[in-house]
């Protein structure tokens, strides 16, 4: 191993960029969902009232959780059948330069919902099942719509906590400000760096060319820079090529592998600041911030010293010379182990599920650390819905340590009763029962064949489908894919997309319920018996609180996958 | 207990009361299918047309994919995507799951448990060496023989490049010592000392490779 240590300071300071800009940007986005003025307002505010006219809504109709519900199904309702269509029906619809042709049912019902859902996990090869309208017109407006739904969620469950009329805000109104204040402008500054980093952006598509030694090469390009940009931005992950961020068209240098880094973490690193400025205690904001930092910060260091071993499997090859990466399987040449780390790490972390390596090839250690992610998708967790899971976490947590010091269950003077308690635990136990009862299914049922030549591999193939429907759960959308497990066919396909509806839409109903009941209560003045959450004792209680939930859920089924390959060895 | 007060409080903000009745169900179809067209006319043309116009005003060579040319003007490739170079005379390039073909998508690589891993990269090795021409018994880099995450990783580390001069030179009378001058000019370093790694574009270096022996 000859991992040099003076090449994690990039990654530092990275990370401490993001942690000065959070405070100020989730400031900001607090400020934009409780409509307070903002920077733009003289240009914006126009625009989006001209909006609100022409969709017959206003900002003063709030809705109750019900009625905001009601509204984000039918707008993710009308997201979804127009992907499907549009997906069914693209080997006949323009822009179509390469004549592919229309996805099967179950493929186009897999990807509507994996893109509808902010999941973007992918059953199809991009370049050859995927048409150019689909990649620029479909997908890409689900891109920003799956993010502003998430982003809306959370605005919603965050008030309330400062509301008392039972009313949660207008879901119409929070999806136009999340794509007019926050995704659309940032999206276009980012799309513009990443052409001047050497992403394309062009309208011409397939470009032919001449290799040396002879024969053609298609290059497929087009608008690349736009489409990664609000895709690592809004969390969804979905790649113009199917190399995803390995490639090094969508990702060509060291430089653009941190920018990409840094645009992924915005949000989700500021969300908890947005929350601190919305309920007007900004101190609230840190026991999340410390939680996610704690298991993030864990996990890159992990992640890293796995990667920078050397593979113990492979025992029976001399004449090689390791560097600093004991995995080049599968990895691009142009970052270093901590910069490539960092991006993979972060993204699945933050529930983008962007890839810049193959997952299938790095060490099974490594694996372990990106499910552990996807199992509390809350540190910091996917648009808006990750901190919302951490909040559950939170509501929980504080129920319970209150019953163990014997305080009343209270949040920023709200009463946590049992109908709180049990939405969260519905929307906390949906996703270990969407992972483990299809996985069973998948195996008991002869869907999927696992025996591979050897433990190892057998194992190897376990991870894959283990890895699968977490992410599809988690709505993360990064695979691991072993290569002799063909997850393609119609059962993965519906169970798939089955999974990410599930996991998304149960949770994000059980979230605006909660604020619901929150927004119905007064705010009792905080006494002697408050439990203080804005304490360093708190952020300690939470961490340990979500570690030994996840692991309890989860371990059994990590010893079958990675934990057996690091444990079992060659 | 502590001195500090319980919840440092910021000013409040002016309250949103619900004034107006909810949505009716045709209220919501109509709102949802207008907000759909009108982030698909931003999302799906406004945006992706207006980034593409400005790329092409600040960086046209990298919005058209960073392509390299022949001196007669036709399209050799570009920097950002790997060829197969495989001939005795070309520095090669990293492996490849896709045969270097961005329509077959990725490839999938064998896990790391996998003994088919290891198979793969016997097989390439033993390629490697039996047509490499490399010094008896070199230690070869293992990012020589490990294929990419895209299938179309450009680059290589300059060991792995400079362990095939001695082929290289074989192949094209050119002499070590200038064959090495030009792997050096070639070698991409880092902006910042590490930020990225140092690294070599091989298509670029077989381009002007090309340029000075003619072969081809």
């Amino acid at each position: 191993m000859s991992f040099a240590i003076q090449s994690l300071w990039d990654v530092i300071v990275l990370i401490a960029v993001v942690l000065a800009i959070a405070p100020w940007f989730g400031s900001y986005l607090g400020r934009v969902f409780m409509n307070r003025p903002v920077a733009g307002d003289v240009v914006l505010n126009p625009i989006e009232n001209a909006v609100y006219r022409l969709l017959g809504t206003s900002p003063r109709r709030s809705m109750t959780a019900r009625e905001y519900m009601v509204a984000l199904l039918c707008l993710n309702g009308a997201v979804f059948g127009f992907l499907l269509a549009f997906f069914l029906l693209q080997g006949v619809l323009p822009g179509n330069p390469t004549g592919v042709p229309g996805m099967s049912w179950d493929l186009a019902f897999h990807s509507a919902a994996s893109f509808t859902t902010n999941t973007d996990f992918t059953h199809f090869t991009n370049e050859t099942q995927v048409s150019f309208a689909s990649l620029v017109v479909a997908w890409q407006l689900a891109l920003f719509l799956s993010a502003a739904t998430g982003l809306a969620v959370a605005a919603a469950m965050i008030r309330g906590f400062v509301r008392k009329d039972g009313t949660v805000g207008n879901f119409y109104v929070d999806v136009t400000r999340a794509v007019t204040r926050v995704l659309l402008p940032l999206s276009v500054v980012g799309a513009l760096v990443l052409v001047l980093m050497g992403v394309p952006e062009t309208y011409s598509y397939v470009v032919v060319a001449h290799p040396l030694t002879g024969g053609t090469q298609t290059i497929l390009l087009g608008p690349v820079a736009s489409f990664q940009s609000i895709s690592l931005l809004g969390t969804n992950g979905g790649g113009w090529y199917s190399a995803n961020m390995a490639s090094p068209l969508a990702n060509p240098s060291a430089l653009s592998n941190l920018f990409g880094t840094f645009v992924m973490m915005l949000i989700p690193f500021s969300t908890p600041f947005a929350f601190g400025q919305m309920v007007r205690r900004r101190g609230e904001a840190w026991p999340f911030v410390g939680t996610i930092l704690i298991v993030f910060v864990v996990a890159l260091g992990l992640f890293i010293a796995y990667q920078a071993a050397t593979n113990p499997f492979l025992g029976g090859i001399s004449g090689l010379t390791v560097g600093s990466n004991g995995y080049p399987v599968g990895q691009e040449t142009r970052w270093s182990l901590s910069e490539g780390s960092l991006f993979q790490v972060v993204s699945v972390y933050a529930n983008v599920g962007a890839n810049n390596m193959q997952i299938g090839a790095i060490s099974p250690g490594g694996q372990m650390v990106l499910l552990f992610g996807m199992f509390t998708q809350s540190t910091p967790g996917g648009e808006g819905t990750g901190f919302t899971t951490l909040l559950l976490f939170a509501v929980l947590a504080i129920f319970v340590g209150g019953l163990m010091v014997g305080r009343t269950p209270e949040y920023l003077g709200k009463k946590i009763t049992t109908s709180h308690v049990k939405w969260s635990a519905l929307a906390v136990l949906v996703h270990p029962a969407s992972i483990l009862i299809p996985f069973s299914v998948a195996v008991l049922g002869g869907y999927v064949d696992l025996s591979g030549p050897t433990i190892g591999a057998t194992a190897h193939n376990f991870s894959s489908v283990l890895y699968e429907f977490t992410s599809e759960s988690a709505n993360n959308g990064s695979a691991l894919s072993a290569a002799s497990v063909n997850d393609t066919t119609v059962f993965f396909n519906v169970a798939g997309g089955l999974i990410m509806l599930l996991g998304r839409f149960v949770p994000i109903y059980a979230m605006l319920r909660i604020g619901g009941l929150f927004s119905k209560q007064d705010v009792i003045p905080p006494g002697p018996g408050t439990l203080r959450t804005s304490s360093a004792t708190f952020t300690v209680f939470l961490t340990l609180f979500l570690i030994i939930t996840t692991a309890l859920l989860f371990l059994p089924v990590l010893a079958l996958g990675p934990l057996g390959q690091i444990v079992g060895g060659p | 207990m502590s001195a500090r007060p319980p919840f440092p409080q910021l000013p409040p903000g002016p309250s949103e009361p619900r004034v107006l009745p909810a949505h009716t169900p045709g209220g919501h179809v109509r709102a949802s299918a207008v907000l759909l067209v009108l982030t698909l006319l931003v999302s799906g043309f406004a945006y992706p047309l207006f980034v593409t116009g400005v790329a092409q005003l600040i960086d046209p060579s990298a919005a058209n994919g960073s392509l390299l040319y022949y001196q007669n003007g036709t399209v050799a490739g570009s920097s950002l995507v790997a060829e197969n170079l495989s001939a005795p005379f070309l520095f090669w390039e990293r492996p490849s799951l896709t045969d270097y073909n961005l329509l077959n998508g990725t490839g999938t690589a064998p896990g790391p448990s996998d003994p088919a891993l290891q198979a793969l990269l016997n097989e390439t090795l033993n390629y490697t060496r039996e047509y490499g021409e490399f010094t008896v018994n070199a230690s070869i880099p293992f990012w020589f023989v490990a294929p990419s995450a895209s299938g179309v990783d450009p680059d290589l580390v300059p060991e792995a490049v400079l362990i095939q001069i001695p082929r290289v030179a074989n192949a094209t009378n050119l002499s070590v010592a200038n064959l090495t001058a030009l792997v050096n000019a070639h070698i991409t370093q880092p902006l910042i000392p590490d930020l990225g790694v140092p690294y070599v574009d091989v298509l670029r270096l077989d381009l002007a490779l090309v340029g000075i022996t003619g072969e081809t």
